[in-house]
């Protein structure tokens, strides 16, 4: 592990860069750089557990309306963020959807559901 | 148009949304929307990255969800819907001149109109980039549109040109979807959108940001071929010898978003050159009575949420005017950008209600201390030219002051730079 590592606090229009000091087993040893306490909070959850919200689209098959736009329905690891995409290509959706429907449960393991974020009548529907 | 309409809307957006239906609630009868587009939300639907509502709804939503809040709101309160018309003539008088495939040539005049009609995207010719004139170079919001609606990728080799909100979502979502952007430009010292858009667009995929850089020549016949990249002095002049070239396919370009004002010009709605849109009083009327403005096309916003709150405010006199046949100007007070801010809206308040004043400043700093007259003073850790900076002044305060004339509003920087 990398004995340094540097956060940029995203609370704020300061952008404070903070430094990670860590010790030898890679325990948080010390904080350089953040202008206040929210920050340090920040830093040490992104630290922990970097989550992003996914979002994306799924293809229809409907000439009208080719992407049904999709997110996850909780934060998962930025790591997992590739491997969800890899998914979103695969996964085969049939209308009518409804915003907030799951389209794929528990997507990749992540924990979150991969969720429509609007409606696709299909072709009987008035879109 | 048989029938008389209160309130007309011109624009379906988040703004024209938000005005429709705060003039419904405000008693109009008759609203009626009117947008050339063949749906409701403007660029809401091709928006499918969240961040949108986390100050209205207190909730983090996508654009489709953030549209589909307000279009349910729009359509309970049976405002009414024109769609794929467009407005060809406003006059002084509010009279609207529209024509559609469907409804042919239209003429009416509303008891009041609202100017919602966003803003557009600055692009290549407008920012003058020397070159051939190959395939390849679009707008980050015309490439969000190909990516997220109609289903294709434009490339597969990305140069962002200008470090926008959108253009650092674009660089983000081409990414997800397997391309590689190899960089985004940017002309300023400092990005141009949101610091958490830097982190999780860029930081995250690990795109580099060139600041103090610009695109000085565009390469490529049929196709764009590459790009070449300068750094620029102070003057933002490039400088020679630092030329650097980047291969790809597309160049996007994100370099800032003009409001959207010809209507209003013919109408003979007094613009202000700095923001580009509308001069406003605090009810977000114009200069020209009965037409009110509000949303991107009087300033361009950071945030969604803003844009709906300054339109329901304009929808909100809309409705009254509509309804009184006047409205007296709340204009009482100019205000003025004084020293490190760039403009100031509402431009003249009635100094003796509640106002919000949205201002950018010029120059960034750290430890800023922003002073509206003697009224109201707020401390900021950091401003930077890309954060709206909102303050909020009580009536009372604002009366107790008892305003002459102007009210001055100045960034001062407290240390460090």
């Amino acid at each position: 592990m990398a004995p340094k590592e540097t956060i940029i606090c995203i609370g704020c229009p300061l952008g404070c860069r903070v430094t990670v000091i860590q010790d030898k087993k890679g325990n948080v040893a010390g904080l350089k750089g953040a202008e206040c306490k929210q920050g340090q909070k920040y830093v040490l959850e992104e630290l922990k557990n970097p989550v992003r919200t996914l979002t994306a689209t799924v293809p229809t098959g409907d000439e009208g309306f080719p992407l049904l736009p999709v997110r996850t329905s909780l934060s998962i690891l930025k790591t997992l963020l590739k491997p969800v995409m890899v998914e979103t290509a695969r996964v085969k959706v049939k209308p009518p959807v409804k915003a907030g429907d799951v389209i794929l449960k528990n997507v990749k393991r992540t924990g979150a559901d991969l969720i429509a974020t609007a409606d696709w009548p299909g072709s009987t529907g008035e879109g | 148009m048989a029938s008389r309409v209160d309130v007309a809307v011109i624009g379906a957006g988040p703004a024209g949304l938000a005005a429709a239906i705060a003039a419904r609630e405000q008693g109009a009868e008759k609203v009626l929307i009117i947008e050339r587009a063949e749906q409701l939300g403007g660029l809401l639907p091709q928006c499918i990255h969240n961040g949108f509502g986390l100050l209205y709804f207190e909730q983090d939503m996508t654009g489709p969800e953030y549209e589909k809040a307000f279009i349910a709101k729009a359509m309970s309160l049976g405002v009414e819907t024109r769609l794929e018309t467009m407005v060809i003539d406003l006059d002084a008088e509010r009279g609207i001149t529209a024509v559609s495939r469907k409804h042919g040539y239209m003429r009416f005049k509303p008891g009041a109109v609202v100017l919602a009609m966003g803003c557009r995207e600055r692009s290549r010719g407008a920012v003058g980039i020397p070159g051939t004139r190959p395939a390849g170079v679009l707008t980050a919001g015309t490439c969000q549109r190909f990516v997220n609606i109609e289903g294709y990728m434009p490339g597969t080799r990305y140069v962002v040109l200008g470090s926008g909100d959108i253009g650092m979502i674009m660089a983000r979502r081409l990414t997800l979807e397997g391309a590689k952007v190899e960089a985004v430009v940017e002309i300023m010292p400092w990005p141009g959108g949101l610091i958490r858009n830097e982190v999780q667009c860029l930081h995250d995929f690990g795109i580099p940001l060139l600041l103090e850089s610009t695109v000085t020549f565009i390469h490529g016949e049929e196709r764009v071929e590459g790009v070449t990249v300068c750094r620029v002095d102070a003057e933002r002049r490039p400088v020679e010898g630092t030329e650097k070239s980047y291969p790809c396919d597309c160049l996007l370009v994100s370099a800032g978003l003009i409001p959207e004002n010809e209507l209003s010009r013919k109408a003979g709605v007094e613009l202000d050159p700095v923001t580009g849109g509308p001069v406003v009083d605090q009810n977000r009327q114009t200069s020209v009575p009965g037409v009110f403005a509000g949303g991107n096309v009087v300033q361009v916003h950071d945030l969604v949420d803003w844009v709906s709150w300054e339109a329901e405010a304009a929808g909100r006199a809309a409705a009254r005017f509509a309804d009184k046949g006047e409205l007296k100007a709340a204009a009482g007070v100019r205000v003025m950008p004084g020293d490190n801010i760039k403009y100031v809206v509402p431009h003249t308040i009635s100094g003796r209600e509640d106002v919000t004043l949205h201002m950018r400043v010029t120059q960034p700093g750290l430890k800023a201390t922003v002073k509206a007259g003697g009224i109201l003073s707020k401390r900021f850790r950091s401003v930077r030219p890309s954060e709206m900076v909102v303050l909020d002044l009580k009536g009372e305060a604002l009366k107790e002051a008892g305003l002459k004339g102007e009210l001055v509003v100045d960034c001062e920087m407290r240390g460090g730079g």
